[in-house]
C-alpha cells in the first residue's frame, strides 16, 4: 500500500466536479416517475442539507422512510423509560437526542425538572462509568437505535456482567432494519421503486439481509453519506431499474463489507434475542426489535423494574407515522412550520436532529 | 444516530484503542473490531469501532468518481491541488464532522 496517496476519507469524497458530473447523468435520463426511499437519519440530513432532492429532476421522488431510530421508537417506550427515571435513585443515561422528544406527559427533559437525573451520554461505555462511579445509584441506559448502534449497547452489558457492575441496566427499545423495510413493501398503497440502504447500518449486517427485497424486483444500494455517494448510488438504482436486474449493490464498498462485521454480531447475538417490536407509523412488525437474552436479565430494566406506561397515546394531530412511511411529506401536515417547529416540537420527526420533518424545515421550507 | 466518522487508530491496548479524529485524540474501543491495529483507519461510531475503512475501495470508488468527472475540470488523483472541489489526497487525517 506504500505507493497509494494516503487518504483522509472525507475530504476526497468532498469534490464538486463529480457531484456535478453524477447530476448530469441523472438529468440525462429518460423521465419516468421513480420513487426512491432512504432509509437513515443521516442520508435523509444530507439530502435535505444538500439540495440534492432539488437538484435531482422533478420525476424522481425522494422519500425518507422509518430511518431516524427515535423517530420511530413508540411513545409507550418512552414513557417507559421516563418513569423508570422518576425511580428514586435512579440515573437514567441517554443518547442526546432522546432529551426532547415528547412522551406522552413529558419528555426526559421535563422529568430532569421534576428531580430526575438524566445523564446525556455519547457512548454506553459511559453510561457503564456512571454505574462504576454511583455504586449506590441504579443506571438505566435508555437502548436505542438500529443495527449500528445495538452491538455497542450490548458489549456495554457483556462488560457489566463481566465487572459485576450490578447496577447497570438497559430498557431495549432497539430496532432491526431490515424486518421494517419487508413491512413497509407488505403495506397496501405504498409505492416505493427502491430502497437507498444505510451504510452504517450495513456495515454491521452486509448486504444479504436486504436480498429478499431485491427478489421482490426491489433495487436496494448501501449507500455512503457524501453528496457524490448519494448520487453515485441514485444512478446505480435506476441503472438496475433500467435493466430490469434488481440486486443488492453497495456503493459504500470502503465501509461495506458483503458479510458486514462478525464480531459485531456475534456481540449483538449473543447479549439481544430478536422480537416483536413496536414501531411509530408501522405498528407491531415481528422480530423487529431486540430483546435482552434470560442469561443477562439482571440487567434488563424491563424485567427489573415495574412501571405503568398503560397511559401512553400519541400525539394528537400529529402525521409523523405516515411520515415515517414516505406516505406524506412534512408540509402535508397541518402542525409543520405552525405549532410544531424545533423550538417546540410536538412529534419526534420534528425533534431528532435527523428527523424528516427537521431536515425540511431546517433545509427545505420556505416561509 | 447511525453517525459513524472515520478514525486512524495510533496505539491499541487490548479492547481498548486511542484514536484520531480531525486532530483530536481520543479512547475508543476496539471489542467489535478485534482486526483493527495501529494505523488502520476504522469508522467510529458512539465510541466504538465498527468498522475497517478499505483504502483500496475507496480508491476505485474515487477513480470512478474521477472518470465521470468533467473533461478538463478537476485535477486527479495524481495532481493534487489546493482549490475547492478537487481530490487533493491531503495527508491530514480526517476532520470530524458534527
Amino acid at each position: 500500500m506504500n505507493n497509494l496517496p494516503v487518504l483522509s476519507y472525507l475530504d476526497e469524497f468532498r469534490a464538486s466536479g463529480p457531484a456535478g458530473r453524477l447530476l448530469d447523468r441523472l438529468h440525462r435520463r429518460p423521465e419516468r416517475p421513480v420513487r426512491i426511499m432512504e432509509v437513515c437519519g443521516t442520508h435523509t440530513m444530507a439530502i435535505s442539507r444538500h439540495g440534492i432532492r432539488q437538484a435531482s429532476p422533478a420525476w424522481l421522488r425522494l422519500i425518507s422512510g422509518p430511518g431516524c431510530p427515535v423517530c420511530v421508537t413508540s411513545n409507550y417506550d418512552i414513557d417507559s423509560f421516563i418513569e423508570m427515571s422518576l425511580l428514586p435513585g435512579v440515573i437514567a443515561a441517554s443518547f442526546g437526542d432522546m432529551l426532547k422528544v415528547p412522551g406522552t406527559r413529558m419528555g426526559l427533559g421535563g422529568a430532569r425538572a421534576r428531580g430526575a437525573r438524566v445523564e446525556i451520554v455519547y457512548s454506553t461505555l459511559d453510561a457503564l462509568r456512571l454505574a462504576r462511579e454511583n455504586p449506590d445509584c441504579k443506571v438505566i441506559f435508555f437502548g436505542v437505535g438500529f443495527e449500528t448502534t445495538a452491538p455497542t449497547v450490548a458489549a456495554a452489558i457483556a462488560a457489566a456482567r463481566q465487572s459485576g457492575a450490578s447496577n447497570f441496566f438497559v430498557y431495549s427499545a432497539h430496532k432491526l432494519v431490515p424486518p421494517a423495510l419487508s413491512a413497509l413493501c407488505r403495506m397496501p398503497g405504498l409505492a416505493v421503486d427502491a430502497f437507498l440502504c444505510p451504510g452504517h447500518v450495513s456495515a454491521i449486517i452486509g448486504a444479504d439481509p436486504y436480498r429478499p427485497l431485491a427478489e421482490r424486483g426491489i433495487p436496494c444500494v448501501i449507500s455512503g453519506f457524501e453528496t457524490v455517494d448519494i448520487l453515485q448510488s441514485l444512478n446505480m438504482i435506476l441503472d438496475q431499474l433500467d435493466s430490469g436486474d434488481c440486486r443488492v449493490e453497495v456503493e459504500y464498498a470502503r465501509g461495506v463489507r458483503p458479510g458486514g462485521n462478525p464480531a459485531a454480531l456475534e456481540m449483538m447475538n449473543s447479549v439481544f434475542a430478536p422480537c416483536d417490536a413496536g414501531w411509530r407509523g408501522l405498528g407491531t412488525i415481528p422480530a423487529s426489535g431486540l430483546t435482552i437474552r434470560e442469561e443477562f436479565a439482571a440487567h434488563d430494566a424491563a424485567r427489573v423494574f415495574a412501571v405503568d406506561a398503560s397511559y401512553s397515546r400519541e400525539p394528537a394531530g400529529c402525521i409523523c407515522g405516515a411520515i415515517l412511511t414516505g406516505q406524506k411529506i412534512p408540509p402535508d401536515c397541518r402542525r409543520f412550520a405552525r405549532t410544531c417547529t424545533p423550538d417546540h416540537p410536538v412529534g419526534p420527526c420534528m425533534v431528532s436532529s435527523e428527523g424528516t420533518c427537521a431536515a425540511y424545515y431546517q433545509y427545505e421550507f420556505q416561509d | 444516530m447511525c453517525l459513524a466518522v472515520p478514525a486512524k487508530i495510533i496505539e491499541t491496548d487490548g479492547q481498548q484503542a486511542i484514536v484520531e479524529i480531525g486532530g483530536l485524540r481520543k479512547q475508543a474501543s476496539i471489542v467489535l473490531l478485534p482486526e483493527a491495529v495501529t494505523g488502520d483507519y476504522v469508522l467510529l461510531h458512539a465510541g466504538f469501532a465498527i468498522s475497517m475503512i478499505d483504502k483500496k475501495e475507496a480508491l476505485e470508488t474515487l477513480l470512478l468518481f474521477e472518470e465521470l468527472a468533467p473533461p478538463g475540470g478537476r485535477p486527479g488523483l495524481s495532481g493534487p491541488g489546493p482549490e475547492d472541489g478537487d481530490l487533493g489526497l491531503k495527508e491530514t487525517p480526517a476532520a470530524d464532522d458534527e
